[in-house]
């Protein structure tokens, strides 16, 4: 997702879904209820009207030996004719007093311990920290199998042991959380205030990571319930009677009376389940997930006509790619229409958000993101990629069509070399050799400027400079002679030094193979010296286009204008040099009703803001504005 | 090199906290292995004289030393119960253990790499909600409850599966009979680690899936599979493959449970026996080596690491 949210569409403003808090469902209520009902069962075992669960039912004839369940004996009776349904109710006290007695001492000990951990840090941390680990490489199991096995299981034994072992797993996920917000202004503040350090852990800490740690005290209490369990099956229970203790009990008896076992497992389990839905439950109210809107929204707008060029390799029409977001629908490219041909680059201009990334996708069809819908038409070389078959599209990408992204380092598989990564794209679409692949492999690393690329062809891509590895992925954009290079700012994760090494590589490249290129950017120089053509991108659509001397010497949109006017600010990234127009790029969710631009532009009326401009053409341009040109009116 | 060095430390290091631990532990113990060994029956003197002649009246230091030496020799003590040497009880018991850890971790990946991929590919489609409550349901089911619930169903109700592996032959001498025996406890074992495998293989394959190398791959014309198991499944199943070596800790704890159920003659069902028995000899050679094979575990773990991931040979990450 991320790299959606900061290249190709601006993030639904957090208006539009505000934060609702998630509605629990039927099942969390069912676990509570759950729950609640043990608890009662094992504080009022002594109140309610159940048979004496030590009573011989052999004896008072009330029960049979291995009754089966039905209307006398609810659960049935065991061996004895003892009532089993008393036996689970009475049983569930101990199991609860343990499992409270734990989590509150483990609890309270572990969310101390990493309160402090996350807080102080240094020494401290790192020594608590480390006895934490090799307690949890241990199996606690083994631990109290031993320990119970030599010293007998009393719950004064079993208690202290648990809640120790309990401990680590709770100071692990609070330190996690308190350093996230200690790290917080307001803690700064307060601390800056001159609250004590004390102060500040109890006042404005404690209250923070306590959900968490209750979330996690959930699954704790479950855990415990089964660690019970465990023990008394392997002939270590605790001397009461409890339900692991009527599990093992049983066990023996499964063919006899299978009840017996089955029964006291199934409330175990459905209690353990039930503790940690709620457990799940309260974690998803500290990081709740966003409430889909599903807003559908509907195209609009006059589309652009622009001629088409029969002799355009790339030709795209009416273009509009949207997909879900909680939010709503993004329509990240909404009618697009644009041509490149064989020889020509065209540079795609705009703010981040703008779509541009998107429109390249758009292309390929290869999104971080499920459910995009593309419509329209991208013909490459009379081939329809939208709806061309399956087969066909695999034919054109990695061998007609060429791509390259904005960060080499993530665009190429880490755990492969730089040799299996370029050999696997010749091999996928042609027949080729594995020797005749690696020798043309090496071939083209040398053609892309990497020295010794001998030794670099059985390199990892983390082995190699970032100027090192952007060369790479243009040998293997290149690497099957693609008549369409698509490149997403190509330079804009390098140093400042290499990218014009980078991008003079790929002009002649562009000109030896005699490519149409499509090259996106946030830098205006970059189009300016190296693109025949420009599109400018705002929200989605292409507000001028038109050869780049023109565009760029007598621009007719407010938004190109205002882009140019922009003074390159050289000691800000590049990323925030387009930055310098006020305010935000428009919602793609709900673009506004007229000009999208309205809302920034200076020259904005009435009419701009209710009415879409119409493309206009004026020369070799082409811009959708109500009043062009008219620099002079700022 | 540098590898094997680190699990050398490693593995010393855990032997003798282990060790250490455990020895003192059952040297605190309130039975009496000489009476214990004596029978019911013995006089006084002679159970001080079985004493000393196994030297419990020596100070601790000795007899710890003591019986290091012996382990190191291969020499774990004598079973009380039987005169037995530990060491061959241990030796009988441990092929069974071994092969049962291992048939459950197979288990367990066969099922939750398909299914954690196929997860994966359509997040929230009816397969990764299914898989998801199934997963729920079997980390909250304690492993002894699910065995009761498999016993029941296959081996009372349907009759296909026996419901003890008491004469468990080797898995070379009749493959099909063992595998008959241990597939209960495996599962037993494997359900646990299959619902952690799920989830993380599923978040950590879906978080893959959107980087950009993955985006790459496809926009180059790969097929679906090749995207998905050459581009995006080896670096998710780095992930996995620590989740599986930490887990090896689980399944010792597990076996414990599983094969007292089963009554497969593994060494967790040794341990449980030898800890009733007051076996105490029985006891330390078990916990020491389940300890030193979960320290062999995460090691093959790290080297596999290594081999997968250049990043970690390389010491660059």
């Amino acid at each position: 997702m991320a790299t959606v949210e900061t290249n190709a569409a601006p993030i639904p403003e957090a208006k539009s879904f505000a934060p609702e808090r998630p509605k629990m469902g039927v099942v969390f209520w069912t676990s509570v209820s759950w729950i609640l009902l043990v608890i009662a069962a094992a504080v009022l075992a002594d109140l309610l009207p159940l048979r004496d669960p030590d009573a011989l039912g052999i004896r008072t004839g009330e029960i049979q030996r291995f009754e089966s369940p039905g209307v006398n004996a609810w659960f049935g009776g065991d061996g004895q004719g003892r009532d089993l349904f008393a036996q689970i109710v009475h049983g569930a006290r101990p199991a609860m007093v343990l499992s409270a007695a734990v989590t509150l001492i483990g609890g309270s000990l572990g969310v101390l311990i990493g309160v402090v951990a996350g807080y102080v840090r240094g020494r401290t941390d790192a020594v608590i920290m480390g006895i934490a680990e090799i307690m949890f490489a241990f199996p606690a199991i083994v631990l109290l199998f031993a320990v119970g096995a030599i010293w007998g299981i009393t719950m004064a034994i079993l208690i202290p042991v648990m809640a120790v072992l309990a401990v680590p797993s709770y100071a692990r996920i609070v330190r996690g959380v308190t350093i996230a917000v200690a790290e917080r202004d307001f803690v700064d503040a307060a601390r800056a205030m001159g609250a004590s350090q004390s102060r500040v852990v109890i006042k404005e800490l404690l209250p923070l990571v306590a959900l968490p740690a209750i979330a996690f005290g959930f699954l704790g209490f479950g855990l415990v319930i089964a660690t019970e369990g465990a023990l008394a099956f392997l002939g270590l229970g605790l001397e009461q009677r409890t339900w692991g203790s009527l599990i093992a009990g049983g066990q023996g008896l499964i063919r006899e009376a299978p009840h017996l076992a089955l029964i006291p497992a199934t409330a175990m389990f459905l209690t353990i389940m039930a503790f940690n839905y709620v457990g799940d439950g309260v974690r998803e109210l500290i990081d709740p997930r966003p409430i889909v809107v599903g807003r559908k929204r509907r195209a609009d707008g006059p589309r652009p006509t622009t001629a088409s060029a029969s002799d355009a390799l790339l030709s795209i029409r009416d273009l509009r790619t949207s997909f879900p977001t909680p939010g709503g629908v993004v329509t990240a490219v909404d009618g697009v229409s644009l041509d490149v041909r064989t020889g020509r680059t065209l540079g795609v201009v705009g703010e981040s958000g703008s779509g541009k990334t998107m429109l390249l996708r758009s292309i390929t069809g290869a999104f971080p993101v499920v459910g995009v819908q593309r419509e329209g038409r991208v013909v490459v070389d009379g081939t329809d990629l939208l709806s061309a078959s399956p087969a066909s599209r695999s034919a054109m990408l990695g061998n007609e069509i060429g791509v390259i992204s904005q960060n080499p380092l993530s665009a190429l598989n880490p755990v492969r070399t730089v040799g299996s990564q370029l050999v696997e794209v010749m091999r996928v679409h042609r027949a080729i050799s594995k020797a005749a692949a690696r020798a043309r492999a090496i071939e083209l690393l040398e053609q892309v400027g990497i020295p010794r690329p001998g030794r670099r062809v059985d390199m990892y891509p983390h082995q190699l400079s970032g100027g090192m590895q952007q060369r790479v992925t243009i040998a293997i954009a290149l690497a099957n002679e693609p008549r369409l290079l698509l490149a997403d700012e190509p330079t804009t994760a390098l140093d400042v030094t290499i990218q014009d090494q980078i991008l003079r590589l790929l002009a002649s490249l562009g000109d030896e193979y005699n490519m149409a290129v499509v090259l996106v950017t946030h830098d205006l120089s970059v189009v300016r010296g190296w693109a025949d053509d420009v599109a400018v991108m705002y929200g989605g659509q292409i507000v001028e286009s038109g050869p780049t001397s023109a565009v760029f010497g007598d621009p007719q949109h407010r938004y190109t204008q205002a882009l140019l006017e922009s003074t390159p600010r050289l000691d800000l990234p590049i990323h925030s040099r387009l930055a310098a127009i006020e305010g935000q790029p428009p919602s793609l969710v709900a673009p506004p009703a007229g000009c999208r631009f309205a809302d920034r532009c200076a020259g904005a009326d009435e009419r701009c803001r209710s009415e879409v401009p119409v493309l206009e053409r004026l020369g070799s341009v082409e811009f959708r504005c109500w009043h062009p040109g008219q620099g002079e009116a700022r | 090199m540098k590898l094997l060095g680190r699990l050398i430390v490693r593995l010393v290091a855990v032997a003798i906290a282990v060790s250490l631990a455990t020895f003192s532990l059952l040297s605190a113990a309130p039975g009496d292995p000489a009476a214990a060994k004596a029978g019911f029956a013995a006089t006084p003197e002679r159970v001080e004289e079985i004493r000393s002649e196994l030297g419990l009246n020596d100070p601790f230091h000795v007899r710890y030393a003591d019986w290091v030496t012996g382990v190191v020799q291969g020499d774990f003590g004598t079973s009380v119960l039987n005169e037995q040497p530990a060491s061959k009880l241990i030796g009988d018991a441990m092929p069974h253990t071994v092969e049962l850890m291992i048939l459950a971790q197979v288990i367990a990946l066969a099922v939750s790499i398909p299914a954690g991929i196929y997860s994966a590919q359509r997040p929230n489609g009816w397969f990764d909600r299914l898989t998801g409550a199934m997963s729920f349901g079997m980390l909250a089911t304690p492993a002894f409850v699910l065995g009761i619930y498999l016993a029941f169903i296959f081996a009372v109700r349907l009759e296909w599966l026996p419901a003890v592996a008491t004469d468990l032959p080797g898995p070379f001498d009749d493959p099909v009979e063992n595998l008959r025996q241990l597939i209960l406890p495996a599962l037993t074992l494997a359900a646990g680690m299959i619902a952690i495998y799920v989830r993380l293989l599923r978040t950590d394959l879906i978080e893959t899936l959107q980087q950009d190398f993955v985006l790459m791959a496809q926009s180059r014309g790969y097929s679906r599979r090749r995207v998905l198991w050459r581009h995006a499944f080896r670096p998710s199943a780095f992930s996995l493959l620590t989740a599986a070596g930490l887990a090896t800790a689980g399944l010792l704890g597990g076996a414990l449970i599983a094969e007292t159920l089963f009554a497969v003659p593994g060494m967790g069902r040794l341990a449980v026996t030898a800890i009733f028995t007051e076996d105490y000899d029985v006891v330390m050679g078990v916990v020491l080596l389940l300890s030193l094979a979960f320290v062999i575990a995460n090691f093959i773990v790290d080297a596999l690491y290594a081999v997968l991931d250049p990043r970690v040979r390389h010491g660059n990450r």
